[in-house]
């Protein structure tokens, strides 16, 4: 546990709540939502994982500021609530700004 | 060579969902505007975020992989690339299935199989689109 496990939760719980409790476009009810994010997944493992190869690493880590597990391959486990809140928010963002233009 | 390596994965990034954009009428790339509406704030963010923790020593980048061109805040431009580009594949994504899942439901409807391919690069009506 360490800075970025906390804050890669955290960014988690801000982009749920945003969601829930403000924008409200419903995308976390949808079918489309939850395919689109497994396939997400199933490509975040290639790329981040290249990137974050402990044999020739794009990307560095401080073991300290993480769980330090790292899986699979050498992906941080925190990358994954990264790589979540991140396209959860471009999604809603995407959606709200959709209702936006017909409202 | 090996210092584009970061961009380059973006780029493929970049043309792996593109067809999603042709052939399964996603509608991400043709609506710019909304588009910047949409990665504007994201990148913004996340990008305060990273120099944050970059500024802390919570990770760094090779210098062999990556151009070396620091953004304000010794943000490298990869992340920012990376910013855009990966929130783009997502709505690539999220667009697209909704596209082959609005195609199912006109199958299902009876709709003939020849029709709903010829269709589906336009992606689902704007008169059918559901906010989420």
């Amino acid at each position: 546990m360490g800075v970025y496990t906390a804050t890669a939760l955290i960014s988690v719980v801000v982009v749920l709540a945003l969601e829930l409790l403000w924008w409200r476009t419903g995308i976390l009810t949808t079918w489309r939502y939850w395919l689109a994010m497994a396939i997400v997944l199933g490509f975040q493992v290639p790329v981040d994982g290249w990137l974050t190869k402990l044999s020739d690493p794009i990307v560095l880590y401080a073991e300290g500021d993480m769980t330090g597990v790292r899986a699979p391959w050498d992906i941080p486990i925190e990358d994954f609530a990264f790589g979540f809140g991140m396209v959860t928010l471009a999604m809603a963002l995407w959606v709200r700004e959709s209702r936006r233009e017909t409202a | 060579m090996d210092q584009g390596q970061y961009l380059l994965l973006m780029a493929g990034c970049l043309a792996i969902t593109l067809p999603l954009e042709l052939l399964l009428g996603a509608r991400v790339w043709r609506r710019p505007k909304r588009l910047l509406r949409t990665i504007v704030p994201l990148v913004v963010v996340y990008s305060i975020w990273d120099a944050a923790m970059i500024a802390r020593g919570s990770w760094d980048y090779s210098d062999r992989y990556t151009t070396g061109i620091l953004l304000p805040f010794a943000v490298p431009l990869e992340e920012v690339v990376f910013f855009i580009v990966i929130p783009i594949c997502g709505l690539l994504t999220l667009e697209a299935v909704g596209s082959v899942l609005h195609a199912l439901g006109r199958l299902r409807d009876g709709v003939p199989l020849g029709t709903v391919l010829r269709e589906l690069p336009a992606g689902v009506p704007e008169r059918e689109r559901q906010p989420a």
